[in-house]
C-alpha cells in the first residue's frame, strides 16, 4: 500500500532522514516509535508529502507520488491526517469541520455529507456536538473529532503524528480509545506515538527510528520484549 | 437681555445665515453624497489592491514582490494630496471619467497601499498547521487559503480595517483640490459666502462625527458576528 525507497530529508544541512527504507501494507497498524528528534514525525509527514522529500521515492497504491506529474491533492485524499495541535477549524461548526472537504472535491453532496458527519460523529461519541465551535471542545474531544473529519474522506490510510502528547493525561484515553477502534475496523494506520502501552497492544508491527533511520522493526513482542539493537535497548529502558 | 441669552440669540442668528439662508443646507447634503460616495468606491478599490498586493508579497515571484515593494515604498512616502492631485491632473488628465470616480481612484491606490500590509500581517497571523490540515484532507492552495486561511485573517484584521476606513473617509476631505464639492468643501464654500468661519466649521465637524460614528457602531455589530466562533 505504501512503499519508500531510499527516503532522504534534509533541513538546509541537517540530514534528518538518513534513507528509510519501508513497506506498508494493507490493514497494518504501524506505531512508530524514537527518541524525541530521531525524524519520526518527520518520515509520517513525508508520506503524505507535507513535507517535501529531499531524495528518494515513495509509492503509494504502486504510483510514485513525489514527481511532479502526480496531482498531490488527489493522492492526499486517500490519506487522513491526525496533527498533534489538531489544526481544527475554528471559524467552523464541527459539523462543517468534517463536511467541508468532502463537499468542496465533490466527493459527497451536502445531504451525504452531513449523515456521513453524524455517522461518524457517533462513532467518536460527540454527536451532540455537532453545532459546537472548536473552542467550545476539551482537547480529547478536538482530537476526535480531527480524527472523524480525516474520516469523512474515507481515506484507505490514516497518518496520526503523535495525536495525544498535546492532551491532559486524563483525555489520552478516550482518543486512543477511538484510535483502538479504527484499528479494529481494519484501517491501514501509520502511528507516531509516545504511548508504549498503546503501541504494544495496538500495533500489528513497531519501528524503532532514531538518527533518521530505521532501527529495529517488528511485532511489538520482538521489539519490546527482545529487542535486538543496542540503541532500541537503550531507547526501551528509559520509557517503559 | 443676559449674557447667555445674547449668545443664544446670536448663535440662532449664525444658524440661520449658514444652513438655512438661500438653502445652504442643501450644499452640505450633497456634500455627503459625495464624501459617501467617493469612500465607499475607494474602500472597495483599496481592498482589491490591498488584496492583490498583499498576494504578490507572500508569493514567491521576485518581479511581485518587487513592484509590491516600490508601490508601499511610494505611497506611503509621499503625501496623499499629492498622489491625489498626480492622478488627476496628470495620469487621467486626458481620461473622460466622472470626476468622483477618479478620486476614488486616487483615494484606493492610496489606501491599497496600508490594506496590504493589514492583509500581509492577517494571512501570517493565521497558524500554519491551518494550512497543514486543509492540505492533508486533499484540498489545493487556493481551496485552503479562501475557505480556511482568510476568513481567519479577515476575522483578525477587522479591527484593523475598519481603522483604515475610518482614516480613509477623512482623508478624503481633501477632494476639494480636484473641484469635488464634498462636506469639506461645502464647509469651506458656505465660509466664503456668509464671512462666518466658525458656524459651517463645526458644523462639517459634526457632520464627518456623526458619519463615522454610525459606521463604527455599524463595523461593532459585524465584528461581534464574526466573532461568534470564539464562544466558549
Amino acid at each position: 500500500m505504501i512503499k519508500v525507497k531510499n527516503l532522504h530529508k534534509k533541513f538546509g544541512d541537517l540530514m534528518v532522514l538518513n534513507g528509510i527504507d519501508e513497506h506498508i501494507s494493507q490493514g497494518e497498524v504501524v506505531v512508530i516509535i524514537g527518541p524525541s528528534g530521531s525524524g519520526k514525525s518527520t518520515f509520517l509527514r513525508c508520506l503524505n508529502l507535507l513535507e517535501d522529500v529531499t531524495e528518494g521515492e515513495i509509492y503509494v497504491d504502486d504510483e510514485l507520488i513525489n514527481t511532479p506529474k502526480v496531482n498531490i491533492n488527489v493522492v492526499r485524499q486517500k490519506m487522513g491526517m491526525v496533527f498533534q495541535q489538531f489544526n481544527l477549524f475554528p471559524h467552523l461548526t464541527i459539523m462543517d469541520n468534517i463536511t467541508l472537504a468532502p463537499v468542496l472535491l465533490k466527493k459527497m453532496t451536502k445531504e451525504e455529507a452531513v449523515k456521513k458527519g453524524q455517522e461518524l460523529l457517533e462513532r467518536v461519541n460527540l454527536a451532540e456536538k455537532a453545532d459546537a465551535y472548536p473552542a467550545q471542545l476539551s482537547g480529547g474531544q478536538k482530537q476526535r473529532v480531527a480524527i472523524a473529519r480525516a474520516l469523512a474522506m474515507n481515506p484507505e490510510i490514516m497518518l496520526f503524528d503523535e495525536p495525544t502528547s498535546a492532551l491532559d493525561p486524563e483525555m489520552v484515553g478516550e482518543v486512543l480509545d477511538v484510535m483502538k477502534d479504527l484499528a479494529k475496523s481494519g484501517m491501514t494506520m501509520v502511528i507516531v506515538t509516545h504511548e508504549m502501552g498503546f503501541a504494544r497492544e495496538v500495533a500489528s508491527r513497531v519501528l524503532f527510528i532514531d538518527q533518521g533511520v530505521i532501527m529495529e522493526s517488528g511485532t511489538p513482542q520482538e521489539v519490546f520484549s527482545d529487542p535486538k539493537n543496542e540503541r532500541t535497548k537503550l531507547f526501551l529502558s528509559k520509557v517503559l | 437681555m443676559t449674557g447667555i441669552e445674547l449668545w443664544f440669540a446670536d448663535f440662532c442668528d449664525k444658524f440661520y445665515t449658514c444652513f438655512i439662508r438661500d438653502d445652504r443646507y442643501k450644499l452640505l447634503v450633497s456634500g455627503v453624497g459625495v464624501t459617501i460616495k467617493v469612500s465607499l468606491l475607494a474602500v472597495i478599490i483599496g481592498i482589491l489592491i490591498g488584496m492583490l498586493v498583499a498576494i504578490s508579497n507572500l508569493s514567491n515571484n521576485k518581479l511581485l514582490k518587487a513592484i509590491g515593494g516600490i508601490y508601499t515604498d511610494v505611497i506611503r512616502g509621499t503625501p496623499s494630496v499629492t498622489q491625489l492631485m498626480v492622478i488627476y491632473f496628470v495620469i487621467f488628465a486626458t481620461v473622460n471619467l466622472d470626476k468622483w470616480i477618479i478620486a476614488s481612484i486616487a483615494f484606493g491606490v492610496n489606501s491599497g497601499a496600508y490594506v496590504s500590509e493589514i492583509i500581509r500581517g492577517g494571512i501570517l497571523s493565521v497558524d500554519h498547521g491551518q494550512t497543514e490540515a486543509g492540505r492533508s484532507l486533499g484540498l489545493n492552495a487556493f481551496q485552503t487559503m479562501t475557505r480556511i486561511v482568510i476568513p481567519q485573517a479577515v476575522k483578525n484584521i477587522f479591527p484593523a480595517l475598519c481603522n483604515e476606513f475610518i482614516v480613509l473617509i477623512k482623508e478624503t476631505a481633501i477632494v476639494g483640490y480636484v473641484g469635488l464639492m464634498d462636506i469639506q468643501k461645502a464647509g469651506d464654500f458656505i465660509k466664503s459666502a456668509t464671512f462666518e468661519p466658525g458656524m459651517p466649521l463645526f458644523g462639517t465637524a459634526v457632520i464627518y462625527y456623526v458619519l463615522i460614528k454610525i459606521l463604527t457602531l455599524t463595523l461593532r455589530q459585524v465584528e461581534n458576528h464574526l466573532r461568534k466562533s470564539d464562544a466558549r
